[in-house]
Order: structure tokens, then sequence, then C-alpha cells
């Protein structure tokens, strides 16, 4: 029995244009790497609730393409995202242009570092997004996007003092 | 109507960095205008400007005490902040567990292989 590390990526907001998703894997660094490039095993694992994966390719090479889609799991419509492949470094690195049809103004570049330590992959998943317009369409709720990033430590701070109060 | 919103709005009476301090402030308890002051270096009416706002949104409540009032956190407004940022947690997480699942589920065949 492995130990599970279910739910435990930690989201920060370092700039107001990224989104910093850290996560740690029980499994080595280059069946992370594979899982991630590998268009056999990206089709199992790319739809974050499962939804039905309708095409997924990848070219997985400096200016290589890659494109994915999924139904939306409310209405069904077509979730493409797409983008080409600007450094690839097995099994450390994958940077890529991120793209998503759904946002046709927003640019993004995805970039993941891999690391290994005791068996333990760690996983640090960078958006950097082209303008803070783009990244506010992954962070939006109403008027809480104009101050996003101290908005969000401070929630986690009041919220979980006033938790452990109560 | 520009104004209407800061005063009417949780998310934008917390996008003033000087409201966020107060209310960090009173996390720890309740306390009195003067005490606000001092601890922020800020003006008496800067402060109790925010503490109108915020009281409208219904972040900061007062009860009198003796000559002063006392001025406390409710942190209930913010729930509807915190479920959407567990909803966002939520669609990165389930994605990174599939691939959790996954990873496992790699490892166990070859194990038994």
């Amino acid at each position: 029995m492995t130990a599970t590390r279910h739910g435990t990526a930690v989201i920060e907001f370092p700039t107001e244009l990224e989104v910093l998703i850290t996560r740690q894997f029980e499994a080595p660094i280059q069946l992370v790497y594979d899982v991630l490039t590998k268009t056999e095993h990206v089709r199992n694992t790319i739809a974050p609730f499962g939804e039905v994966v309708t095409e997924c390719s990848f070219d997985v090479r400096v200016g290589g393409a890659y494109r994915y889609t999924f139904l939306a799991p409310d209405d069904g419509r077509d979730m493409t995202f797409h983008g080409q492949f600007l450094e690839v470094e097995p099994p450390t690195r994958i940077v890529d242009t991120w793209r998503y049809d759904g946002w046709p103004d927003v640019k993004a570049v995805e970039t993941v570092d891999l690391s290994e330590s005791n068996g333990v992959t760690t996983m640090r998943w960078l958006l950097t997004f082209a303008d803070k317009a783009g990244r506010d369409h992954m962070t939006k709720f109403d008027g809480i996007e104009a101050n996003f990033d101290n908005v969000e430590n401070y929630l986690r701070q009041v919220l979980d003092k006033a938790g452990a109060a109560a | 109507m520009a104004r209407s919103s800061t005063t009417s709005d949780v998310f934008n009476a917390l996008a003033e960095a000087d409201r966020r301090a107060i209310l960090s402030l009173l996390i720890v308890g309740e306390k009195p205008v003067g005490q606000i002051v001092m601890d922020l270096s800020m003006s008496q009416p800067q402060v109790s400007k925010h503490l109108r706002v915020l009281s409208q949104v219904g972040l900061v409540k007062s009860r009198p005490d003796g000559r002063h009032r006392l001025y406390r956190l409710e942190p209930q407004p913010l729930q509807p902040m915190r479920d959407w940022l567990a909803k966002f947690e939520q669609a990165i997480n389930s994605r990174l567990d599939r691939l959790d699942d996954y990873l496992q589920e790699l490892q166990g065949q070859g194990d038994s292989q």
C-alpha cells in the first residue's frame, strides 16, 4: 500500500501573471515525465473530472505541437487545449505555449519542472500568462481579480484563524 | 456610482490594503478605533472611514464599551470567496489525483510482472 498524496497540491500566485502549482507523486521521475508527455498516458489523465477525451496528440520535441480535447461535463462542448513545445529536457523540464480555445485572447507559457528525491517526484507547474487579463480568466470571481494575490493570501490567514478560534 | 461598489461589495472592500490590515489586526480580538490608529500608524479619520466601509459590507461589527466603541471581525461574508477558491483547488487537485492514481496503477502493474 503506497501512501496517498491526494489533494496536497500547493497553489500560489507568485506574481500577477502567474499561477504556480506544486505537487508530489510517489513515483520515479522518469515515469512522471512519461505520463505527462506520452500520448497514450496523457489521454488517461488530462481531463480533470474524467471527462471523455476525444483528441490527444503530443509531438514532444522543440517546435513540436500538442493538442487535446475533452468534452465539458455540463454541456458536452469541446474543450480544446493546444500549443507548441519550447523546451524539452527529459526527464526534468518541459516548456510549452498554452492556449485554450474557450479563451481565444489568453496566451500563456506552461513550464513543468520535475525533481526526484527518495522516490518521490516533485512537480512544479507554472503557468505564466502574457497579461494580467489572461491570468484573471483563471482566477476570476466577480471583483476579486483586482487584487487576487493579496486577497487569496489574506483569506487563508483570516479564515484559518477564524476557523481555529471557532 | 463608482463609489457604491466599494461600499456594497465585500470583494472591493477587501481590495484595499489598509482595510485588509485593519481586518488582520481584528483577527486577534476586538479593538477600539484609537488602538487601530496606533497599531497601524494611520490617521483617525482614515481608520474611521475604512471601518465604515467594512461595517457596511458586514465584515466588521461594533459594540459600545463605556466611552469607547469596540470593533470586531465578522468572517462570515468571506465564505463565498473561500468556496470559490476551494472549487478552483478542487479542479486542479482532481486532475492531479487522477495522475497520482494512474502513476500508482502503472507501478502496481510493474510490480506484478
